[in-house]
């Protein structure tokens, strides 16, 4: 039940989708990662693309414009 | 005041309307109703880089560049844009508000931040994707809105032979930035 | 997907680091607003199609940026993780727009007006055509969005899609420069209408039909790569 984070501030699409593709394939079921992002695109598709993956989603506003989603691996 | 504008951001339906972000579809709808506006108003559809080939052209001939024989500029209409300004050109007025509308939006849900370049790599990708694009499109006639989006519904063929080849690109351009970008 | 505050079933129970004091960024909208609105009036001086530019341009940049609409994840999307929601929107805009394109031509057409409509927009189909549209779907992925999302993102405070902007001037004058040789190959390509192939009706009909087959497979694309169609 580890916690992951991962650092996609100032990447453009389809970057942070793609990194957090690859970690989470790392990741075993039951771990939490915590992707930071500050692009508009990516807060819409980076949870939409884990939603589908089954995983549980959650996005928090950190900032103005600054993203944190917070993504359990369930499978 | 602060307080003011801080609760106006929480308030659920402000939030529906300004701030969160609308579904793919509800966006696809209202482009296309802008588009056909567009269409009836101007009796030409949205397009977005010709305008761009008459900037980069005005900034080389500032540079001591003469653009005047080039074949691209040989048409009457063509010629016109050589000569005209940025203020009285609709293309690059629309495009400034693409710019400003786009601003406008982030402001009013609160997420403008300046977002910095933070690799090399980001900078290669830039320049890359931005001379492929520049090119590629005064090559097609257009990018994703006038090649694509505006001939698809001027029933011109050549916006699906442009998406057939688009597709071909980005599946070039994703294994691309797979090996060299991430 | 509107639902931004979603709990994981677990409940993450996580400390979370504290959020920044909230700012507010509607004062400088209300501004913006209003400098929008100063600036139509000043383009309106006696020209009545500027403004009308602007207002489009204000519309196309703020329904982009509010849907995070994306021409380049069309097409990329399914290519690096199978989804094609994105590419079955864009597939609704373009049959909502062919029908009313279709009425505004017909109706050019009906009125027996000197100058129809038939042909706005009707590219001709040939080399320059195709290498042109590789070429942009590359650029578009590795840059991270095409001309208008280059636009949106510049208005959304992106510096790496400010540097896009620039290349992609400096390569648009380029392709100016070289459709003198380009151009050759245009000479003999064929501008295909759907009208006059297929007819008024039969233009629509295909038209319709390629989109609801491009649609369904979009949807089995997904189904098979993602194991969901949603």
């Amino acid at each position: 039940m580890a916690e992951f984070t991962l650092d996609c501030l100032g990447e453009a699409c389809p970057v942070p989708l793609m990194k957090t593709e690859k970690k989470i394939g790392e990741l075993s079921v039951g771990d939490v990662l915590v992707v930071s992002i500050d692009h508009s695109c990516a807060m819409k598709n980076v949870p939409e693309w884990a939603r589908k993956q089954g995983h549980n989603v959650e996005i928090e506003e950190v900032d103005d414009g600054e993203w944190e989603i917070i993504i359990e691996k369930t499978k | 005041m602060k307080e003011f504008f801080i609760k106006l951001g929480d308030h659920p339906i402000y939030k529906k309307l300004l701030k969160e972000p609308l579904t793919y579809v509800t966006g696809a709808v209202l482009l296309a109703v802008f588009q056909i506006a567009h269409f009836n108003v101007f009796e030409k559809g949205w397009g977005v880089t010709s305008t761009f080939a008459v900037w980069g052209t005005w900034i080389y001939n500032a540079l001591g560049g003469d653009a005047s024989g080039w074949a691209y500029y040989a048409p009457e209409k063509m010629q016109k844009e050589l000569y005209t300004s940025f203020l009285v050109d609709g293309g690059s007025i629309r495009n400034l508000g693409i710019i400003i509308g786009a601003l406008a939006a982030t402001l009013f849900a609160s997420q403008f931040k300046i977002k910095k370049i933070k690799t090399l790599r980001q900078v290669v990708a830039a320049i890359l994707g931005g001379l492929f694009m520049g090119y590629g499109a005064r090559l097609a006639n257009g990018c994703n809105i006038g090649a694509l989006f505006t001939a698809i519904a001027s029933f011109s063929l050549s916006g699906w032979v442009f998406g057939a080849f688009l597709l071909v690109g980005a599946f070039i351009g994703s294994k691309l930035l797979a090996k060299y970008f991430m | 997907m509107s639902e931004t505050n979603i709990g994981t079933s677990s409940g993450t129970q996580r400390a979370r680091k504290q959020r920044k004091p909230k700012k507010s960024q509607i004062p400088y909208a209300i501004l913006l607003t209003a400098l929008i609105i100063a600036f139509g009036f000043y383009l309106g001086r006696g020209n009545n199609q500027l403004p009308v530019y602007w207002g489009f341009g204000i519309a196309f940049g703020y329904i982009l940026q509010r849907s995070r609409f994306c021409f380049t994840a069309a097409f990329r999307d399914p290519c690096i993780t199978g989804s094609t929601s994105v590419t079955r929107a864009v597939l609704v805009a373009v049959a909502l727009s062919s029908v009313g394109f279709w009425a505004i031509k017909y109706a050019s057409v009906l009125k027996e007006a000197e100058t129809n409509l038939n042909m706005a927009g009707v590219s001709p189909i040939g080399l320059p055509l195709a290498l042109g549209a590789v070429l942009f779907g590359i650029g578009m992925v590795i840059a991270g969005g095409c001309a208008s999302g280059t636009l949106m993102r510049v208005g959304e405070g992106f510096l790496m899609q400010m540097l896009v902007l620039v290349f992609f001037i400096a390569g648009s004058a380029w392709g100016a420069h070289d459709m003198g040789f380009w151009g050759k190959f245009n000479e003999n390509a064929p501008k295909i209408y759907l009208p006059d192939v297929f007819g008024w009706f039969g233009a629509i009909l295909v038209q319709g039909i390629i989109i609801v087959l491009l649609y369904i497979a979009a949807a089995k694309w997904q189904e098979k790569k993602m194991g969901t169609m949603e």
